[in-house]
């Protein structure tokens, strides 16, 4: 059935939608950006900034169209089954869509090759806090907590095997402790989980939590990465509380699904790449704590690859760990 | 006192002549469409940003919410004009609206709508302003444990509704539950019941299903009987009557309550605060048989409800930066880009605009009913076309909506499918109402069960442990456990309370 | 009413049957939880558990005798027209893929007046136009919604 579409559509892109009068006129309408998160979270928060910016030049409107649930799955399915011509882009988390298509679990029904990467936006390394009141001042009485009290500290990702997922992994192996995991569908839920006392600790990303530890409503406990994340200088690195191996983030860029001609992604990778590196989305991502990675061509396919090998990796050790 | 100082130089600002033309130009679009298929309302207020790109934060903002309102008026009037609720929030709307229509009350029914969406818009305003910041905090003690009891107590409520015919209601809920299953399991991900069919991986549209078992299934309705036009009734009034807003004060305050409270908590949707509102007002109405059957209380309360919600869900966009629907993320996508991060910190660092903007809700709200009430007159003409044409023009919409949403024929099979079976069910006596409710609620009900058991470590001993789940699901027990297991001593009741 | 009642409650429970044989091939439980059968399974068996209580109590009420005259199936010229309603929306739908929006949507307003009785030819011809091309043209360039075109791009 799948394939039988596929084809069909395929036939049908050839003979009427791919004709070269179709890349002159792009875009003619509103083009659809799906993310697989809900609203609110770091990758929405991005993904409206990217479209809010790019279509002044790009002519149409981009409507931002939420499709949350399983770890971004839902979205993704979508967005590989769309009609390959443009209309529908999808933002691509890494390494999230990576290990959906590598657990048998899930059926995925699509693969890292159902989308043709064009721009990356985001660089988001991993966060771990909790609320702003709670009894745990640092990564290391967290630890201790779960350490005594096996299975009984709650801790929130945004998805099953996402980045965050992985990382309480990770902790759980450097630590050799044990959490309870809750998975939420985005950062948005891990906000209203943490904050109303329903969940202890959320492992999250940097950008769109990271104004809330000024005020207080959040405590940070540690930024998994090499480096210290320059929106959050005062919080501490993994490697520097004794867990190198604990290295976790989220690459969040734009992709289409395959089959969408070339010149339609080049006209979309022009306008958002001109975007991506404006003073305007500098200053924007800067409030709202999201570090750029601007990557197309060449170097976004390899990066895209390697994720995936990395990924195979995490995904076969999690899946173990299960 | 310092909010109102605030409040009152927003108020100068948003009167200022600029602003006014902005929300009165959002409010036509918005309310456009809401009439019109194929558009929800998120991708509607989506497609139109790049008008307000010229305009300054403050203008663009207000021209958003502007549309935004008016897009949750624009379904009332296809709901009560042809029985097609264009999204969510209008569905219980069509129950008693569309009755009210057919008795040539399509005026009343319309205009009570307009003052209705009004009254309940401004208080939870007024509300925002005085409670926005402590409530907003406390709402988010409800957790997933609540939400799932929140979620069965509307179910219950609901098929508290069908009278005589509780179990068969309660079939119908399940059987909606289930159909909300097909597609991809909302936490592992894995396909459910799909069948290799890969349309079913995104689940069943709501809109194909609705648009089949209300406007659909009314048409196949009106089909079989020798009829000139969809409604034969002479139209009566243009306006409610004094008698009719009388009657419907009540069911306005009570609306707003509901309406308020449940917008302050993030992801509750639009559709539950308008099925509660209308449970409530027949709860308390000396009256209950009229409902379903035309009663102006069950419109009003319906509407107010909505639109109090909509207010009240900008609270926890405002005071805590969540965005509670996809329209509301559409409107916090336009603040990001204007430079402003919704949030507790918006207040403290650029309280005018803040304040602006929520004097500008007061304005959008009255423009609203400005520019609706004269409106209604027209809206109600509509129905002096001929049967034949009506037929086919309804069919047409329905085909777009189904369609357009997705670009997808397999949506149309869906509604023609749906069309017939909710042609069957009516003819049958099998109530739809609760079968909706259930289509709509079961993801978010599954997802917060399993979150809910996911932090008690698989134990529902957690729904003891907290007090405002327990509550919230035994109310509807009893009631249904009541209704189902005392019959004969409850059958003077139950007399009345039949539809 | 009462036998048709009875046949529609029947079909709920089979769907019922079959839905909790589907969840029972999905994983109920496991250690990470509530696993995808978890909801299903019980829903399906309580919907089952409904849909016998409901036969029952349908099966003992006494018929009504007033119900015998209410007929749940469409018929007569009433029936003529429910059925062209169903026949042309199939029809619409299955042109559409092949025609695209507009020329089946012309055909379909054009053979749906006629048939709900319209004569007149040339408010049949205003209208069919109006409600394809007119509507195709204001959804398509206005409102970015997108309807179906034939594989030949009209």
């Amino acid at each position: 059935m799948f394939i039988r579409r596929r084809t069909l559509l395929a036939a049908s892109a050839a003979s009427a939608v791919a004709s070269p009068a179709l890349a002159q006129n792009y875009p003619r309408r509103a083009v659809q950006l799906i993310v697989a998160f809900p609203a609110g979270g770091s990758t929405d928060v991005g993904a409206r900034i990217l479209a809010g910016l790019a279509e002044k030049d790009f002519g149409q409107p981009l409507t931002v169209v939420n499709k949350a649930g399983a770890g971004g799955q839902i979205g993704f399915t979508e967005a590989a089954r769309a009609r390959p011509d443009g209309y529908t882009l999808c933002f691509l988390n890494l390494p999230g869509m990576n290990t959906i298509t590598l657990d048998p679990e899930r059926k995925a029904a699509f693969t890292i090759d159902s989308f043709i990467p064009i721009v990356n936006q985001v660089l988001d390394p991993g966060f771990i806090w909790v609320k702003g009141d709670s009894p745990y001042k640092t990564l290391a009485d967290l630890v201790d907590a779960a350490k005594k009290n096996p299975g009984k500290i709650s801790a929130c990702t945004t998805g099953i095997l996402s980045d965050d997922h992985l990382a309480i992994l990770m902790v759980q192996e450097a630590a050799k402790c044990e959490f309870r995991i809750v998975h939420f569908d985005g950062g948005a839920q891990q906000l209203t989980g943490v904050l109303g006392g329903h969940v202890d600790v959320a492992f999250d990303n940097v950008g769109s939590v990271f104004k809330r530890v000024a005020t207080g409503e959040i405590r940070g406990l540690a930024v998994t990465d090499t480096q210290r994340s320059k929106f959050l200088p005062q919080i501490p690195i993994t490697p520097e509380l004794g867990m190198p191996t604990v290295i976790s983030s989220s690459t969040r860029g734009v992709g289409a699904p395959k089959g969408t001609p070339a010149d339609i992604c080049k006209i979309v990778e022009t306008a958002f790449l001109k975007a991506i590196n404006s003073a305007e989305m500098k200053e924007k991502m800067d409030a709202v704590g999201l570090a750029l990675k601007p990557m197309v061509g060449a170097e976004y396919a390899k990066y895209y690859a390697d994720q995936q090998a990395q990924a195979k990796k995490y995904t076969e050790w999690a899946l173990k760990m299960r | 006192m310092e909010a109102l100082g605030h409040l009152l130089s927003g108020f100068a600002a948003a009167l200022s002549w600029y602003y006014l033309l902005y929300a009165f130009v959002g409010c036509v679009l918005g309310t456009l469409i809401g009439v019109l298929p194929g558009l929800g309302p998120a991708a509607g207020t989506a497609i139109l940003i790049p008008l307000t790109f010229s305009l300054d934060p403050t203008g663009a903002i207000i021209m958003l919410s502007a549309i935004y309102y008016g897009a949750m008026y624009g379904g009332t009037i296809t709901s009560v004009l042809i029985n097609v609720p264009g999204e969510a929030a209008s569905v219980v709307t069509c129950i008693d609206g569309h009755q009210m229509a057919r008795q040539g009350r399509a005026g009343s029914a319309l205009g009570i709508a307009a003052i209705g969406s009004f009254v309940g818009g401004t208080l939870a305003t007024v509300a925002l302003v005085v409670v926005a910041m402590p409530l907003a905090t406390l709402a988010l003690k409800f957790g997933p444990a609540e939400f799932f009891a929140l979620m069965v107590a509307g179910l219950c409520l609901v098929v508290g509704l069908a009278g005589k015919n509780i179990l068969a209601a309660l079939l119908m809920t399940v059987i909606g539950l289930l159909l909300a299953l097909i597609g991809l399991d909302p936490v592992r991900g894995a396909p459910r019941f799909t069948f290799g069919i890969e349309e079913l991986f995104d689940g069943i549209g709501f809109v194909p299903v609705v648009m089949g078992l209300f406007g659909v299934a009314e048409l196949l309705l009106a089909a079989e009987t020798r009829q000139t036009h969809m409604i034969q009734a002479e139209l009566k009034s243009w306006m409610p009557t004094r008698q009719e807003c009388k009657d419907s004060v009540g069911a306005i305050g009570r609306g707003t309550v509901v309406g308020f409270v449940l917008g302050l908590i993030p992801g509750v949707g639009a559709i539950v605060p308008t099925f509660m509102a209308y449970v409530l007002e027949k709860r308390v109405s000396k009256t209950p048989e009229r409902f379903g059957k035309g009663a102006i209380e069950g419109v009003a309360s319906a509407e107010t409800a909505n639109n109090a919600y909509a207010n009240a869900s900008m609270v926890p966009l405002l005071a805590l930066g969540i965005p509670s629907s996809p329209t509301i993320a559409v409107l916090m996508g336009a603040f990001i880009i204007n430079g402003i991060t919704p949030g507790p910190f918006l207040f403290a660092e650029q309280p005018k605009l803040v304040w602006t903007v929520i004097a500008s809700f007061f304005v959008g709200n009255v423009l609203l009913l400005i520019l609706n009430l004269p409106l209604v007159g027209l809206w109600a003409k509509l129905l002096k076309i001929p049967f034949s044409y009506m037929c086919a023009g309804v069919l047409i919409f329905c085909v777009i909506g189904a369609y357009g949403l997705k670009q997808n024929l397999f949506d149309v099979w869906v509604m023609l499918g749906f069309g017939i079976i909710g042609y069957l069910l009516r003819k049958l006596d099998f109530p739809i109402a609760p079968a909706i409710l259930a289509l709509i609620l079961g993801p978010m009900m599954e997802k917060s069960l399993r979150t809910t058991l996911e932090i008690s470590g698989g134990s529902f001993a957690i729904f003891l442990d907290r007090p405002v789940a327990l509550a919230l699901l035994a109310i509807p027990v009893i009631v249904v456990g009541f209704l189902v297991f005392k019959p004969r001593s409850l059958a003077p009741l139950r007399e009345s309370d039949a539809e | 009413m009462r036998q048709g009642r009875l046949i529609a409650t029947g079909a709920m429970l089979v769907f019922c049957l079959f839905a909790l044989w589907q969840s029972l091939l999905l994983s109920l439980t496991d250690r990470l939880g509530p696993g995808p059968g978890f909801f299903p399974f019980w829903l399906a068996l309580i919907g089952a558990v409904l849909a016998v209580a409901l036969l029952v109590t349908t099966f003992r009420e006494a018929a009504d005798p007033s119900d015998a005259e209410t007929r749940i199936l469409p018929h007569g010229e009433g029936g003529k027209r429910w059925l062209a309603i169903v026949v042309l929306l199939a029809a619409v739908t299955v042109a559409m893929e092949y025609v695209g929006f507009r020329i089946a949507m012309l055909v379909f307003n054009a053979v749906l007046v006629v048939a709900l009785g319209e004569r007149r030819w040339w408010v049949i011809a205003v209208f069919s136009i109006l409600g394809s091309v007119g509507v195709y043209y204001v959804f398509t360039t206005w409102l970015d919604v997108l309807l179906p075109v034939s594989p030949f791009g009209f």
